[in-house]
């Protein structure tokens, strides 16, 4: 009986058993190797972010963020941060475990090269297996601008207290500034620092008292916004109401209607004496003027007019580097820990900046830039542009429309209320400067008062929106106006 | 009977291929100097001292064996050396750039007064075993004498083993059996497999399989008539008799042993699929076949409905979902998996209370059965990184995976070759097998025929069982890479295996015996 038919199925069915294998492999290598490089069980990717160096981030030219090479084993790349403090609210950190914020993170695939775009551009290299370089950011942030807000901040807000500051370029919704006090240091937690650094950011996270120096005061802490919010008032009365900035508005004093306190003026003699041009009250600042346009819009038409310039959710700087959440609650958690809504009283208190409004720096940098670009408002953002390695441009920023909160004349008519501001109103300290705005003074609960100033520069010709907030005893005018000033001045020095 | 290849046999018979083996052969070494050389390039910039030492050996010791095959054995298949040693050349580079990596991971833990790790990547180890391995072929293949002259004096033969059948068969289960007796077996990285013998680790298993395909051969030739003439025949099913489904069950009843005190799906697999496969050669009754997977298929599906054999569920969940089981992970009766990985709250309370296995402690708590993915998760991660084209040789971070030197030593190359590698390994694994059937089929007697593809086979089968292993084709089983892994009773058993291949194939290719014209009338018949 002959053996070779079955010794030849036997050998098929072994061919077979390669056959299986060969095909697994490709599966295992092939379609399934992306996703197992991106497993969270595999700790390569993160050691990895450490064996490469990452893409530079630079600003106005000015090389900020490097990955020098530490000369170790591991990490083989460490970062460097040139005035981390300063730059520290945009750039964000890179850590050691591989955590990272702000641009740091929104750009990580791009700074790390391990982003498709590198991938699709250099897919020769790819294909060879040479490792992909990080690319290089240029922010949209004047460095020297940057560095004049800083110092302000640093020297006008009181001691242990906050301060931030935001400008943009109202055409593009380029940030020009974004400036915070206290800051931290991120070389401090940079890979390179190891144990130590893991230890200085648990630091970091606790944070003291009020301060929280990774949560910058600029794009990622809410203030209430005070007097600085009439001027969201003002513009929901001129869309809802039909009035402009002549219509005269009633200035004596408001008796709220739930409570029966009266809502204070700063001054009772002047425009808010008894009735004045709505330019006059809001030059003044009456508070209430605005308290009755909001009781007449009513909580609901304020909180949406206000969602048109940003408020009521995570404006989008970039891709998940959102900022905080601005808003003007309709329905809010009392202290009793129930759903509450806002009432009459508080309505009044809400169309001045108190009660429950919040906003960052940015947002009420985003309402004068609204103001400023005729009432269209462009989507903020920091990074211009990357750049690969070799210098082949990856991305490059392009301005979007954020939405139009208010029409191109009411936005004019804004723009000279507010250089009535600092011609004949609240900011007569700032003659001179090339700048106006509208000043803001929130009380805070036994707390140092938030002190706004939140305009454009130039007076005559604007072209930026900004917003200055410092923590300190007195008022809007002087805590937070000549900061505005320098830095603007700064920023127009060209 | 002669079939069509015979008659064409018959007028074209078997050249001596000596060139075309030596050319292969030097081409297998080409790739194995410059796999030694891009070690060295890729990792410090220049040529490595191992290329010289370890490859210039290997160099020495290939052309040794090339040159005693090419004189006694010159008709002997020509790509079974030089695919031999292109593994095994690879396999050692592939342990050097290994060893390179660990000693200096060993250099900083010295620094650092840290406990050594004991198992580690060893190229002088491998390259002693390589030494022996190949010096076992030549000694292999200057004993055995022609199979056409069983009788002379002196003379061994591949079928000198037929004659002591049931001892080898004997030997082979004492073999298998010797790392359970206490005192000499001994337990490394939880399977007990090998034995101490003086300072030296063997793994017996390794000899075994060959001890067990000569017994298999041996037997299945005295009993195939029998077998696969007599008995009932029920519609197209011919059932065997009684008696003759006696080493069936004996067999079955030893690869679900293997299974059960083992815990290894993967060498039970390879025994009895083994075993199916020369019952199927020796009868050509595919009703033998069913059977046997039937009852394979009965007795793992018994064992993982039996409570106390848990783990072997626990083996195909790992298999199927591996990844809640990463740093550890619980399996519950009614299915569900507990991760139990120091990031876990109830292994930190483990922790807390002084446990020195906390996951394990949190699961035995949970009253479910512990297990960890790690190992075959970091592989599969390993075979991630190299993806179509690999890192290239020396710029991976193989060394990553636990035991990337043996078990693991397929994804390691994976992920510095790339899928391009394996297949090429893949495809010299698959040649290695092919050119085996091809000398069962040209063998001329029965007992060879069965023996030559027993042992082809049985080396596709180990193959398939760890290299499906460790790409979670199959449940994971550490068995040994041919070849590639390090240690020494898998290379020596291989190249005994590659040496009675050799000499078969030999004898099977050599031209039939000239009749001597000067003799007139006389005319000598060939045995065909």
């Amino acid at each position: 009986m002959n053996m070779d038919k079955p010794i030849r199925w036997v050998a098929v069915f072994g061919m077979l058993l390669f056959f299986g294998l060969m095909a697994q492999v490709n599966y295992v290598q092939g379609s399934e190797a992306e996703s197992l490089r991106t497993d969270p069980h595999n700790a390569r990717q993160y050691q990895d972010l450490f064996n490469s160096p990452r893409g530079e981030i630079s600003a106005g030219g000015e090389v900020l963020v490097t990955s020098p090479s530490t000369g170790k084993d591991s990490p083989k790349f460490g970062r460097a941060y040139k005035d981390g403090p300063i730059f520290a609210p945009i750039t964000g950190f890179f850590g050691g475990s591989g955590t990272a914020t702000q641009v740091e993170r929104a750009y990580n695939s791009l700074l790390g090269g391990k982003d498709k775009r590198i991938a699709n551009q250099h897919w020769f290299d790819t294909f060879i297996g040479k490792k992909p370089e990080g690319a290089n950011l240029e922010l949209t942030i004047d460095p020297q601008a940057q560095r004049t807000a800083y110092a302000q901040l640093k020297a006008q807000t009181a001691p242990g207290r906050r301060g931030g500051a935001v400008v943009i370029d109202a055409k593009t919704g380029a940030i020009r500034v974004a400036a915070s006090w206290p800051s931290y240091d991120p070389n401090e937690v940079a890979p390179q620092t190891g144990d130590k650094g893991v230890k200085r950011l648990g630091e970091l996270q606790k944070g003291s008292g009020v301060l929280r120096p990774l949560n910058d005061n600029a794009l990622s802490q809410t203030f209430p916004p005070g007097s600085t919010f009439k001027t969201v008032t003002a513009t929901e009365a001129m869309r809802k109401l039909g009035i402009n900035d002549q219509t005269t508005v009633n200035t004596s004093p408001l008796k709220l209607p739930e409570s029966g306190i009266n809502l204070p003026n700063d001054s009772d003699s002047g425009a808010c004496g008894s009735s004045a041009p709505l330019k006059g009250a809001y030059a003044e600042s009456c508070n209430t003027s605005f308290g009755r346009l909001a009781l007449q819009l009513g909580i609901e038409r304020l909180s949406q007019g206000a969602a048109d310039y940003g408020f009521g959710k995570h404006v989008t700087i970039e891709p998940y580097m959102p900022a905080a959440e601005s808003d003007v609650p309709i329905n809010f958690m009392g202290a009793d820990g129930k759903q509450q809504h806002t009432g009459q009283d508080a309505t009044a208190r809400s169309g001045i900046g108190q009660e429950n409004v919040r906003a960052t720096p940015l947002q009420m940098a985003m309402v004068a830039s609204a103001v400023v670009n005729h009432g269209k408002l462009m989507n903020p953002y920091v990074v211009d542009d990357v750049r690969a390695k070799d210098q082949s441009e990856l991305y490059k920023a392009s301005p979007k429309q954020y939405g139009e909160p208010l029409s191109g004349d009411q936005a004019s008519q804004l723009q000279d209320m507010m250089r009535a501001v600092v011609a004949q109103g609240t900011a007569k300290n700032l003659q001179g400067m090339n700048i106006a705005g509208k000043t803001g003074t929130a009380e805070q609960d036994g707390n140092p008062n938030a002190r706004w100033f939140v305009g454009f520069a130039p007076a005559d010709n604007p072209r930026y929106g900004f917003a200055v907030m410092t923590e300190g005893s007195g008022f809007g005018a002087t805590g937070a106006g000549p900061i505005a000033a320098a830095i603007m001045r700064q920023v127009l020095k060209k | 009977m002669n079939s069509l290849g015979e008659q064409i046999r018959s007028v074209l018979p078997y050249q001596r291929r000596n060139a075309a083996s030596f050319a292969l052969l030097a081409f297998a070494m080409v790739l194995t100097l410059s796999a030694f050389a891009e070690v060295g390039l890729a990792r410090d910039g220049y040529l490595p001292a191992g290329l010289f030492t370890y490859g210039g050996a290997l160099l020495v010791l290939a052309f040794a064996a090339y040159f005693v095959m090419a004189k006694f054995l010159p008709y002997a298949d020509p790509l079974l050396l030089p695919l031999a040693v292109a593994l095994n050349g690879l396999g050692l580079a592939m342990i050097y750039r290994l060893d390179l990596d660990t000693s200096e991971g060993h250099k900083v833990a010295q620094l650092a007064g840290k406990k050594l790790i004991p198992d580690d990547a060893n190229a002088t180890g491998q390259l002693m075993w390589t030494f022996i391995g190949i010096a076992m072929f030549v000694a292999a293949v200057l004993i055995m004498r022609d199979t056409s002259k069983p009788d002379a004096p002196l003379s061994f033969t591949p079928k000198t083993a037929q004659r002591y059948t049931y001892l080898t068969g004997l030997a082979a289960i004492i073999l298998l059996l010797l790392p359970i007796v206490p005192g000499i077996g001994a337990e490394i990285n939880g399977a007990k497999v090998w034995i101490h013998v003086g300072p030296l680790s063997v793994q017996p298993g390794e000899f075994a399989k060959l001890l067990l395909v000569v017994f298999f051969a041996g037997y299945l030739v005295n009993k195939r008539q029998a077998m696969s003439l007599i008995g009932k025949k029920i519609g197209p099913f011919s059932l065997p008799r009684a008696r003759d489904l006696g080493p069936i069950v004996v067999i079955w009843f030893f690869s679900l042993g293997v299974l059960f005190m083992q815990k290894d799906l993967g060498t039970a697999l390879l025994y009895f699929g083994l075993f199916v496969s020369m019952l199927y050669i020796a009868t050509q009754r595919l009703s033998w076949v069913a059977i046997g997977i039937g009852m394979l298929a009965v007795g793992v599906f018994v064992a993982t409905q039996l409570p106390f054999m848990a783990h072997v569920n626990q083996r195909i969940d790992i298999w199927q979902n591996p990844k809640p089981y990463f740093d550890g992970g619980c399996l519950l009766h009614d299915g569900k998996v507990v991760p139990v990985n120091p990031d876990t709250t109830i292994y930190k309370k483990e922790q807390a209370a002084g446990s020195g296995y906390p996951g394990f402690t949190a699961c035995t708590k949970l009253g479910g059965d512990y297990s960890d993915s790690r190992q075959l998760m970091m592989g599969l991660f390993s075979l991630g990184e190299g993806g179509v084209l690999g890192k290239g040789l020396g710029q991976g971070e193989p060394w990553r995976t636990p035991l990337s030197f043996s078990d693991f030593i397929f994804d390691s190359m994976g992920e510095e070759l790339g899928l391009t590698g394996l297949m090429a390994l893949l495809l010299i694994y698959a040649l290695i097998v092919q050119r085996g059937m091809k000398t069962a089929v040209a063998a001329r007697d029965p007992y060879l025929k069965l023996f030559a593809g027993g042992v082809s086979f049985v080396l596709a089968l180990q193959v398939f069982v760890i290299v499906g292993g460790v790409t979670k084709l199959i449940p994971l089983t550490g068995l040994t890479t041919p070849f590639l892994s390090q240690g020494g009773s898998s290379l020596m058993a291989n190249w005994i295996l590659i040496a009675i291949l050799v000499r078969m194939s030999h004898d099977a290719r050599k031209p039939a015996p000239q009749a001597i014209q000067d003799e007139g009338m006389t005319q000598i018949v060939s045995t065909r």
